[in-house]
Protein backbone atom coordinates (compact mmCIF):
# COMPACT_ATOMS: atom_id res chain seq x y z
CA UNK A 1 0.00 0.00 0.00
CA UNK A 2 2.63 2.53 1.14
CA UNK A 3 5.00 1.12 -1.43
CA UNK A 4 2.46 1.72 -4.18
CA UNK A 5 1.98 5.30 -3.08
CA UNK A 6 5.68 6.07 -2.92
CA UNK A 7 6.60 4.17 -6.06
CA UNK A 8 3.62 4.82 -8.30
CA UNK A 9 4.53 5.01 -11.96
CA UNK A 10 5.30 8.10 -14.00
CA UNK A 11 2.45 9.46 -16.08
CA UNK A 12 2.12 7.85 -19.46
CA UNK A 13 1.40 10.85 -21.68
CA UNK A 14 0.92 8.60 -24.71
CA UNK A 15 -2.03 6.82 -23.13
CA UNK A 16 -3.59 9.90 -21.50
CA UNK A 17 -6.62 11.55 -23.07
CA UNK A 18 -5.80 14.90 -24.58
CA UNK A 19 -7.47 17.76 -22.72
CA UNK A 20 -7.36 20.30 -25.52
CA UNK A 21 -6.78 20.45 -29.26
CA UNK A 22 -5.19 23.65 -30.45
CA UNK A 23 -3.17 24.99 -33.39
CA UNK A 24 0.51 25.74 -32.76
CA UNK A 25 0.31 29.53 -33.42
CA UNK A 26 -2.73 29.86 -31.18
CA UNK A 27 -1.04 27.94 -28.37
CA UNK A 28 1.90 30.37 -28.60
CA UNK A 29 -0.51 33.31 -28.60
CA UNK A 30 -2.12 32.06 -25.39
CA UNK A 31 1.22 31.98 -23.58
CA UNK A 32 2.26 35.37 -24.99
CA UNK A 33 -0.94 36.91 -23.70
CA UNK A 34 -0.42 35.28 -20.26
CA UNK A 35 -3.28 32.87 -20.74
CA UNK A 36 -1.21 29.70 -20.74
CA UNK A 37 -0.61 28.87 -17.08
CA UNK A 38 -3.67 26.62 -16.96
CA UNK A 39 -2.15 24.41 -19.66
CA UNK A 40 1.08 23.64 -17.80
CA UNK A 41 1.64 19.94 -17.21
CA UNK A 42 -1.51 19.12 -19.22
CA UNK A 43 -1.61 16.61 -22.04
CA UNK A 44 -2.69 18.46 -25.17
CA UNK A 45 -2.93 17.90 -28.91
CA UNK A 46 -1.26 20.48 -31.14
CA UNK A 47 -1.76 20.75 -34.89
CA UNK A 48 0.42 22.54 -37.40
CA UNK A 49 3.04 22.36 -40.13
CA UNK A 50 6.53 21.07 -39.37
CA UNK A 51 8.87 24.03 -39.92
CA UNK A 52 12.03 22.50 -38.53
CA UNK A 53 13.29 19.08 -37.60
CA UNK A 54 16.05 18.14 -35.20
CA UNK A 55 17.17 14.95 -33.55
CA UNK A 56 14.21 13.82 -31.45
CA UNK A 57 12.20 17.00 -31.89
CA UNK A 58 10.21 19.09 -34.37
CA UNK A 59 9.05 22.70 -34.48
CA UNK A 60 5.47 23.41 -35.56
CA UNK A 61 4.79 26.72 -37.37
CA UNK A 62 7.86 28.14 -35.57
CA UNK A 63 5.60 28.40 -32.51
CA UNK A 64 5.87 25.08 -30.71
CA UNK A 65 8.91 22.91 -29.98
CA UNK A 66 7.87 19.31 -29.48
CA UNK A 67 10.36 16.77 -28.19
CA UNK A 68 9.57 13.12 -28.69
CA UNK A 69 10.29 10.21 -26.42
CA UNK A 70 10.57 7.91 -29.42
CA UNK A 71 11.61 8.10 -33.06
CA UNK A 72 10.92 11.03 -35.37
CA UNK A 73 12.20 9.37 -38.51
CA UNK A 74 8.87 9.42 -40.40
CA UNK A 75 8.41 13.14 -39.90
CA UNK A 76 9.20 15.57 -42.69
CA UNK A 77 9.48 19.34 -42.91
CA UNK A 78 6.36 20.98 -44.44
CA UNK A 79 4.14 18.04 -43.43
CA UNK A 80 0.85 18.71 -41.66
CA UNK A 81 0.79 16.96 -38.33
CA UNK A 82 -1.11 16.51 -35.07
CA UNK A 83 0.92 15.61 -32.02
CA UNK A 84 0.04 14.83 -28.44
CA UNK A 85 2.38 15.80 -25.61
CA UNK A 86 2.80 17.41 -22.23
CA UNK A 87 2.91 21.20 -22.21
CA UNK A 88 5.92 22.26 -20.10
CA UNK A 89 5.80 26.01 -20.68
CA UNK A 90 6.80 29.10 -22.62
CA UNK A 91 10.42 29.65 -23.61
CA UNK A 92 10.89 33.41 -23.91
CA UNK A 93 14.45 33.09 -25.28
CA UNK A 94 13.13 31.60 -28.51
CA UNK A 95 9.50 32.68 -28.13
CA UNK A 96 8.19 29.15 -28.42
CA UNK A 97 6.03 26.85 -26.32
CA UNK A 98 7.70 23.58 -25.37
CA UNK A 99 6.11 20.15 -25.19
CA UNK A 100 7.78 16.92 -24.09
CA UNK A 101 7.00 13.19 -24.31
CA UNK A 102 5.27 13.79 -27.64
CA UNK A 103 3.76 11.18 -29.92
CA UNK A 104 2.24 11.55 -33.39
CA UNK A 105 -1.56 11.46 -33.46
CA UNK A 106 -1.81 11.69 -37.23
CA UNK B 1 35.25 58.28 -55.26
CA UNK B 2 32.60 59.51 -52.88
CA UNK B 3 30.29 56.69 -53.96
CA UNK B 4 33.00 54.11 -53.37
CA UNK B 5 33.64 55.42 -49.87
CA UNK B 6 29.92 55.49 -49.09
CA UNK B 7 29.51 51.99 -50.49
CA UNK B 8 32.42 50.61 -48.53
CA UNK B 9 31.11 52.22 -45.35
CA UNK B 10 27.72 50.60 -45.96
CA UNK B 11 29.41 47.26 -46.67
CA UNK B 12 31.53 47.50 -43.53
CA UNK B 13 28.47 48.41 -41.48
CA UNK B 14 26.69 45.32 -42.81
CA UNK B 15 29.65 43.06 -42.06
CA UNK B 16 29.93 44.53 -38.58
CA UNK B 17 26.23 43.92 -37.81
CA UNK B 18 26.35 40.42 -39.25
CA UNK B 19 29.40 39.67 -37.15
CA UNK B 20 27.95 41.26 -34.06
CA UNK B 21 24.81 39.21 -34.38
CA UNK B 22 26.58 35.89 -34.72
CA UNK B 23 24.66 33.73 -32.31
CA UNK B 24 25.10 30.16 -31.21
CA UNK B 25 21.97 28.54 -29.85
CA UNK B 26 20.44 25.31 -28.59
CA UNK B 27 17.02 24.16 -27.46
CA UNK B 28 18.27 20.83 -26.14
CA UNK B 29 20.81 21.79 -23.51
CA UNK B 30 21.10 19.49 -20.52
CA UNK B 31 20.95 20.42 -16.86
CA UNK B 32 21.27 17.78 -14.16
CA UNK B 33 21.02 18.49 -10.47
CA UNK B 34 21.60 16.25 -7.53
CA UNK B 35 20.83 16.79 -3.86
CA UNK B 36 21.32 13.23 -2.65
CA UNK B 37 22.34 12.33 0.86
CA UNK B 38 24.31 9.10 1.34
CA UNK B 39 22.20 6.07 2.35
CA UNK B 40 18.94 7.80 1.39
CA UNK B 41 17.03 7.66 -1.88
CA UNK B 42 18.77 9.40 -4.78
CA UNK B 43 17.50 12.97 -5.29
CA UNK B 44 18.44 13.67 -8.87
CA UNK B 45 16.74 15.13 -11.92
CA UNK B 46 17.59 15.92 -15.51
CA UNK B 47 16.22 18.38 -18.04
CA UNK B 48 17.24 17.79 -21.65
CA UNK B 49 15.24 20.66 -23.15
CA UNK B 50 17.12 23.67 -21.85
CA UNK B 51 17.45 26.65 -24.21
CA UNK B 52 20.59 28.72 -24.42
CA UNK B 53 21.99 31.55 -26.55
CA UNK B 54 25.59 32.73 -26.81
CA UNK B 55 26.43 35.97 -28.62
CA UNK B 56 29.87 35.26 -29.99
CA UNK B 57 31.04 38.86 -30.26
CA UNK B 58 29.95 40.12 -26.86
CA UNK B 59 30.17 36.93 -24.79
CA UNK B 60 26.61 37.44 -23.59
CA UNK B 61 25.11 34.14 -22.50
CA UNK B 62 21.52 33.33 -21.58
CA UNK B 63 19.86 30.06 -20.60
CA UNK B 64 16.30 29.10 -19.77
CA UNK B 65 15.02 25.88 -18.21
CA UNK B 66 11.35 25.06 -17.83
CA UNK B 67 10.92 23.55 -14.37
CA UNK B 68 8.33 21.02 -15.54
CA UNK B 69 11.00 19.65 -17.86
CA UNK B 70 13.02 18.21 -14.96
CA UNK B 71 12.50 14.46 -14.83
CA UNK B 72 13.13 12.32 -11.73
CA UNK B 73 13.44 8.57 -11.48
CA UNK B 74 10.72 8.45 -8.83
CA UNK B 75 7.39 9.93 -9.98
CA UNK B 76 6.38 11.05 -6.48
CA UNK B 77 9.65 12.94 -6.04
CA UNK B 78 8.93 14.76 -9.29
CA UNK B 79 5.47 15.70 -7.99
CA UNK B 80 6.87 16.99 -4.71
CA UNK B 81 9.58 18.94 -6.51
CA UNK B 82 6.98 20.66 -8.71
CA UNK B 83 4.23 21.17 -6.19
CA UNK B 84 5.95 21.77 -2.86
CA UNK B 85 9.49 22.96 -3.42
CA UNK B 86 9.97 24.70 -6.72
CA UNK B 87 6.26 25.58 -7.17
CA UNK B 88 6.52 25.22 -10.91
CA UNK B 89 2.98 26.35 -11.65
CA UNK B 90 3.72 29.69 -10.02
CA UNK B 91 7.35 29.90 -11.19
CA UNK B 92 7.47 27.87 -14.42
CA UNK B 93 11.04 28.68 -15.42
CA UNK B 94 14.57 29.25 -14.22
CA UNK B 95 16.78 31.63 -16.16
CA UNK B 96 20.39 32.72 -16.22
CA UNK B 97 21.55 35.87 -17.96
CA UNK B 98 25.20 36.80 -17.93
CA UNK B 99 28.39 37.66 -19.72
CA UNK B 100 31.65 35.76 -20.11
CA UNK B 101 34.46 37.69 -18.46
CA UNK B 102 37.48 38.73 -20.55
CA UNK B 103 36.26 36.82 -23.56
CA UNK B 104 37.44 36.97 -27.13
CA UNK B 105 35.60 34.50 -29.35
CA UNK B 106 37.93 34.84 -32.34
CA UNK B 107 40.90 33.79 -30.20
CA UNK B 108 39.12 30.68 -28.98
CA UNK B 109 40.92 27.46 -29.78
CA UNK B 110 40.68 24.21 -27.86
CA UNK B 111 39.12 24.22 -24.43
CA UNK B 112 39.20 27.31 -22.28
CA UNK B 113 38.24 27.91 -18.67
CA UNK B 114 35.98 30.91 -18.29
CA UNK B 115 33.95 32.76 -15.71
CA UNK B 116 30.39 33.74 -16.55
CA UNK B 117 29.11 36.54 -14.38
CA UNK B 118 25.38 36.79 -14.31
CA UNK B 119 22.07 36.49 -12.54
CA UNK B 120 20.07 33.39 -11.82
CA UNK B 121 16.34 33.68 -11.49
CA UNK B 122 14.88 30.62 -9.82
CA UNK B 123 11.67 30.27 -7.82
CA UNK B 124 11.05 33.97 -8.52
CA UNK B 125 14.26 34.96 -6.69
CA UNK B 126 17.33 36.64 -8.23
CA UNK B 127 20.90 35.83 -7.31
CA UNK B 128 24.03 37.19 -8.94
CA UNK B 129 26.90 34.74 -9.22
CA UNK B 130 30.20 34.10 -10.93
CA UNK B 131 29.96 30.67 -12.51
CA UNK B 132 33.14 28.83 -13.51
CA UNK B 133 32.64 27.12 -16.87
CA UNK B 134 34.50 25.78 -19.86
CA UNK B 135 34.03 26.69 -23.49
CA UNK B 136 35.34 24.96 -26.59
CA UNK B 137 34.83 25.23 -30.33
CA UNK B 138 34.80 22.16 -32.50
CA UNK B 139 33.52 21.63 -36.06
CA UNK B 140 31.52 24.85 -35.96
CA UNK B 141 29.84 23.89 -32.70
CA UNK B 142 30.45 25.61 -29.41
CA UNK B 143 30.32 23.61 -26.19
CA UNK B 144 29.69 25.33 -22.90
CA UNK B 145 29.80 23.22 -19.73
CA UNK B 146 29.58 24.19 -16.08
CA UNK B 147 29.42 22.61 -12.65
CA UNK B 148 28.36 24.65 -9.68
CA UNK B 149 26.49 24.58 -6.39
CA UNK B 150 23.19 26.25 -5.55
CA UNK B 151 21.56 26.42 -2.15
CA UNK B 152 17.76 26.12 -1.98
CA UNK B 153 17.58 28.61 0.92
CA UNK B 154 19.18 31.30 -1.26
CA UNK B 155 16.22 31.05 -3.59
CA UNK B 156 13.66 31.02 -0.84
CA UNK B 157 12.92 27.32 -1.39
CA UNK B 158 11.80 25.77 1.84
CA UNK B 159 12.51 22.12 2.53
CA UNK B 160 10.24 20.81 5.33
CA UNK B 161 12.24 19.55 8.31
CA UNK B 162 10.67 16.10 8.01
CA UNK B 163 12.51 15.46 4.73
CA UNK B 164 15.44 17.83 5.17
CA UNK B 165 17.71 14.98 6.30
CA UNK B 166 17.15 13.26 2.97
CA UNK B 167 17.88 16.31 0.81
CA UNK B 168 21.32 17.90 0.73
CA UNK B 169 21.66 21.60 1.66
CA UNK B 170 23.89 22.09 -1.33
CA UNK B 171 22.54 21.15 -4.73
CA UNK B 172 25.15 20.07 -7.28
CA UNK B 173 24.24 21.39 -10.70
CA UNK B 174 25.84 20.42 -13.96
CA UNK B 175 25.05 21.95 -17.34
CA UNK B 176 26.06 20.95 -20.87
CA UNK B 177 25.20 23.05 -23.91
CA UNK B 178 26.05 22.11 -27.47
CA UNK B 179 25.45 25.36 -29.32
CA UNK B 180 25.09 25.69 -33.06
CA UNK B 181 24.97 28.69 -35.37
Amino acid sequence: MVYNYVYHDHRNIKSETSQLEITAPYLLERFKSNDGAGLLNKTITVTGTITNKEEGAVALDESVYASFSGETTGLKVNAQIAIKGRCIGYDELFEIVKLDQCTVVK
Amino acid sequence: MKTIITLSIICLAFIATAFGQEKYTTKTGEITFEASVPSFEEVKAKNTNVSAVLEAETGNFAALALMKGFRFKVALMEEHFNENYIESSKYPKATFKGKIKDFNFSELSGEKEIIIKGTFNLHGTDKTMEVPATISKKDGEVWVTAQFVLKPEEFNIKIPSIVSKKIADEVQVSAVFKLQK
